[in-house]
Formats: C-alpha cells, sequence, structure tokens
C-alpha cells in the first residue's frame, strides 16, 4: 500500500506541475508550425489522403458502398493514430527528457503528461476530417456524440497508465520502444480499425481479449451515431480500476530510479 | 528559511552497458542463467560515486566544494538539488532550489530569445506573469538586444551562454547550486556575471559552489567541503580546508 502512495503522489504532483507540461507540449507542436506555414497539418491532410485510398479500395474489397465504409475507417484511422502515438511515444516520455530530469526535481508524470498532451493537440489537427467526412458522406450525427468526451476520457485514463509503465521499463531497458512498436503494429491488424466489427461474430476473442477494439468501440460508435456496447464500458473500467493499481505500485518501487538510468 | 540535513547519504550507480540495458539479455540471464553467457562480462557495474556523506547546512552557509575530477562534486550536487534521492541514507533538504548545473538546460534552439526566456522560467517555477516580470532584467543584462526577437539556432555559443545565466540567475531562490560557472563569456561579459552572481549568492539563504578555482571559493565562501573518492574527507573554513586539499595533490 505504500508503494502505491508513492505512485499516487508522483501522480498528483505531475498535475500540480501543469505549467510545466502544457507549456512543452504547446512548444512541441508550436515547432512544427515554425518551419512550415502548415505545420502539423501536413500530417492531416497525409491522413486524409490515406483514408479515401484506402476507404476506395477496402469498400470493394468488403463489397460496400463508400458511403457506408469511409466514416468505419475514417473515424477509425483518426482514433488509431492517437492511441498508438501515444503508447509508442509514451516509451521515450523519460529518455527524451533526460537533460531535464537531471535537472530539475520535478514528479516523472509530468514527462508522461507531456507526451499526452502534446498527442490530444495533434488528435484536434486530426479531428478536422472527420465533419468533412461526415458531409460528404451524408452520415448524420446524432445525440451519441455526447457520449464521445467520456469515452475520450475513459481511454486517456487507460493509455495513461499504459504508457506511465512503458515510460519506466523503457528508461531501464533499451530494446522496450522497438518491442512496443511492433506489438502496436499487429495490434493495428486484429483490432476492428479497417475491418467492422460486425463482420466478426460478437463474441470474437478478437474483440472480447482486444482492449484496442473496447477502446475504439467506446470513442468511435459515438461519432457515427450508435450506442457503444455495455461491455467496452466493462472492460475498459476493469483495466482502469487493475491497471493503475499495478502502475501506481510499480511506479512507487521504481519511478525515484528512473534518473539514475538516464 | 532554508535547511538542509545529509545523514550517511550515499549514491549507488548502476551503469549498465549496451547488453544490460536490453530486456532480451536480461531475460537471458533470469532464465538461462550463466549457461550462455560470458560470466567475467558483467553487463552491469555498480559505482558508489558518493559514500555516506553527512553534514548541516543553515542560512548563511556560503559552501565551496572541492576536489578531483570524479571525486563525487556533481553527484552531491544533485543530490542537493533532490534530483538524485540518496540510494542510502538520508537527505532533507528544505527551501526552494535553483541549480546552475547545465546551463542550456530545456533550451529549444528553433524557438526565439523572448521564447526560450518565459519556456526555461517555467522550467525554474515561475508562472506566465512572473517570467514576463523578469523579460526587461534578461534583456538589460544579456546585452541581446534584437537578437531575443530571433531563433537561438542564430547565436554564437557564447550568446547562448549570456541568454541562459541571464535566466537562470534571474530568479532568486532558497537555496543556489553552481557549479563551475563562473567565468563565463568574454572578458567583459565575465565580470559583470560575477557582479551578478555575488548579487545572487547574497540574496540566497544557502549557496553551493563546486570549483577547481580556489581563488573564486576564497572570495564567495565561508565553509568548504573537500570530496575525495565519493567521500567527504574534510569540512571545514576554506583556507583550512584548501590548505589541506593542496597538500594532499602534493603527496
Amino acid at each position: 500500500m505504500g508503494l502505491v502512495a508513492g505512485g499516487v503522489a508522483d501522480v498528483v504532483g505531475g498535475f500540480g506541475a501543469w505549467r510545466m507540461w502544457w507549456m512543452l507540449a504547446k512548444n512541441d507542436v508550436i515547432r512544427r508550425y515554425r518551419r512550415s506555414r502548415v505545420g502539423q497539418l501536413w500530417l492531416t491532410l497525409s491522413m486524409a489522403v490515406m483514408i479515401f485510398g484506402m476507404g476506395g479500395i477496402y469498400a470493394s474489397l468488403f463489397g460496400t458502398s463508400m458511403a457506408d465504409y469511409l466514416p468505419h475507417l475514417g473515424t477509425g484511422l483518426v482514433l488509431w493514430g492517437l492511441m498508438s502515438q501515444t503508447i509508442n511515444e509514451s516509451c521515450s516520455s523519460f529518455t527524451d527528457n533526460d537533460s531535464i530530469i537531471r535537472q530539475v526535481a520535478l514528479p516523472r508524470f509530468t514527462y508522461l503528461l507531456r507526451t499526452i498532451a502534446r498527442n490530444l493537440f495533434i488528435f484536434a489537427h486530426n479531428l478536422i476530417i472527420l465533419p468533412v467526412l461526415f458531409l460528404v458522406t451524408g452520415t448524420v450525427i446524432d445525440w451519441h456524440i455526447l457520449l464521445f468526451v467520456p469515452g475520450l476520457l475513459l481511454v486517456l485514463a487507460n493509455l495513461a497508465w499504459i504508457g506511465y509503465l512503458l515510460a519506466i521499463l523503457s528508461a531501464r531497458f533499451r530494446d522496450i520502444p522497438q518491442i512496443v512498436a511492433s506489438i502496436v503494429q499487429v495490434a493495428f491488424f486484429v483490432s476492428p480499425v479497417v475491418f467492422k466489427p460486425s463482420q466478426l461474430r460478437g463474441d470474437h476473442p478478437v474483440l472480447i481479449l482486444n482492449p484496442f477494439a473496447s477502446m475504439l468501440d467506446v470513442m468511435r460508435e459515438p461519432l457515427v451515431g450508435h450506442l457503444p456496447s455495455a461491455t467496452s464500458y466493462l472492460i475498459l473500467l476493469g483495466l482502469l480500476v487493475v491497471g493503475w493499481l499495478v502502475a501506481l505500485a510499480f511506479s512507487g518501487k521504481y519511478s525515484h530510479r528512473v534518473v539514475y538510468w538516464l | 528559511m532554508a535547511h538542509i540535513v545529509l545523514d550517511k547519504a550515499s549514491v549507488a550507480l548502476a551503469v549498465y552497458n549496451s547488453r544490460g540495458r536490453a530486456l532480451k539479455s536480461e531475460i537471458l540471464r533470469r532464465t538461462v542463467g550463466g549457461g550462455l553467457q560470458n560470466d567475467r562480462d558483467s553487463s552491469v557495474q555498480v559505482i558508489r560515486a558518493l559514500n555516506a556523506v553527512s553534514f548541516e547546512a543553515r542560512d548563511g552557509d556560503r559552501i565551496g566544494l572541492v576536489g578531483g575530477n570524479g571525486a563525487g562534486k556533481t553527484t552531491l550536487l544533485r543530490v542537493l538539488s533532490r534530483v538524485y534521492p540518496p540510494t542510502s541514507g538520508t537527505a532533507t533538504i528544505e527551501g526552494r532550489i535553483s541549480s546552475l548545473i547545465d546551463l542550456s538546460m530545456g533550451m529549444d534552439t528553433d524557438a526565439s530569445g523572448y521564447d526560450n526566456i518565459e519556456m526555461r522560467s517555467i522550467m525554474l517555477g515561475l508562472n506566465h506573469k512572473q517570467a514576463q516580470a523578469i523579460v526587461p532584467d534578461v534583456e538589460e543584462f544579456s546585452q541581446l538586444g534584437e537578437f531575443l526577437s530571433l531563433p537561438i539556432r542564430t547565436y554564437s555559443s557564447g550568446m547562448m551562454l549570456r541568454l541562459a545565466f541571464a535566466v537562470s540567475t534571474a530568479v532568486h531562490p532558497d537555496i543556489l547550486i553552481l557549479d563551475e560557472v563562473i567565468g563565463v563569456g568574454d572578458a567583459a561579459f565575465a565580470e559583470r556575471a560575477e557582479k551578478r552572481l555575488h548579487g545572487m549568492i547574497q540574496k540566497a539563504s544557502i549557496m553551493f559552489l563546486a570549483s577547481h578555482d580556489n581563488a573564486s571559493i576564497q572570495r564567495f565562501c565561508n565553509r568548504t567541503l573537500w570530496m575525495k573518492g565519493g567521500t567527504l574527507m574534510m569540512d571545514g573554513a576554506p583556507e583550512e580546508v584548501l590548505a589541506a586539499y593542496a597538500a594532499d595533490g602534493r603527496v
């Protein structure tokens, strides 16, 4: 229990240092605009091209219409971008900030919040694609969209403990980021980003055992006017509790050692 | 106001080579044991960078730190700035700290001088308003003029140092930690820098200065610690400690 308390202190302190991570994350995005007027929007643009390009091919592969398939793929790729980038970049949350960590005594969680905030800013850029996509395909947005925000928060809270664990581990073992990148790559193909969950049986292990499927469900369905399944919420809430307990205990035990590993 | 107590504080640093940093070899080591790996090839080396150091510092202490390269001076400064938690023993540090160990920490070379002033101030614990308030002071002291609106990648290393020094010394902490920063820049700047440091040292409650320059230790400090091989050899008045340190060097 003492370990968990140490972890809680680190996380609470990290939120307390909001000026620091907010400034750093903002600067990360501003930096992309400095050398080009379009900045981060270049990447948004390339995602839009990918959505329309892949959409055309997979819609005919799956034998559905573009109007039916594009909103599914578009939301899927945009949301997957947020999830995969946050997880991949969490690995270097501590190793990228080593010069600051070695000079200023700030809670470790501060640096993870920098990674998450930066990816949220980038996600906000990519979100611009969706209204355009919905307009083109004539997708109707209804009251379900109100569920998007709680869904996003639930996913972020889960990504935070995953990133917290990975950041600590990656400081000690420098081959973790590569391992994580491969796992995330595989996860892309077994998660319903490109294909639709309805193309599988409802109780297919890919949908139940793969937490990414649940994360996509609670964020995507509200956007396209459906209700996410209750199972997805239960899985994510369960993971949230168990994951945070593990991450907090782990951080309580090891986060003070991180500085010696950098 | 500020108070520091170190009680048998030790820091054992584990130094890993590339093999010790890989999860792959860690798993191999734990599962296959020594069978596959050469036992002599130790991937982890433990260095005792600080060995049971105990002392107390109170308001008004101006402490100089002397010792050869690798004596543990910088490690001690990092413990004092709360960056390194001691691996055994305790370190109790009360007061707001500012450490000038790495002057160029957190500088973004693509951002303008003004942006960097704000970023660095926030890293030193100021809020937005306080950061704005120190801008005139930094402008005046750094004498960088219009260069402050340019990205700092266009600066020479001397100009970069001026900016970093000006911002870092614009805040007034309770505990000030300096690592060989006296005598930066060209001769004219070095003189002004020393004057500014003097003012800053006077306002701080406790100051630590690690230096190889005995003259600056004697000028700024009223107490001196001598470190050797991670151990605190002597703690006393600058003249006595410097004499003992010099005598040790001659043997």
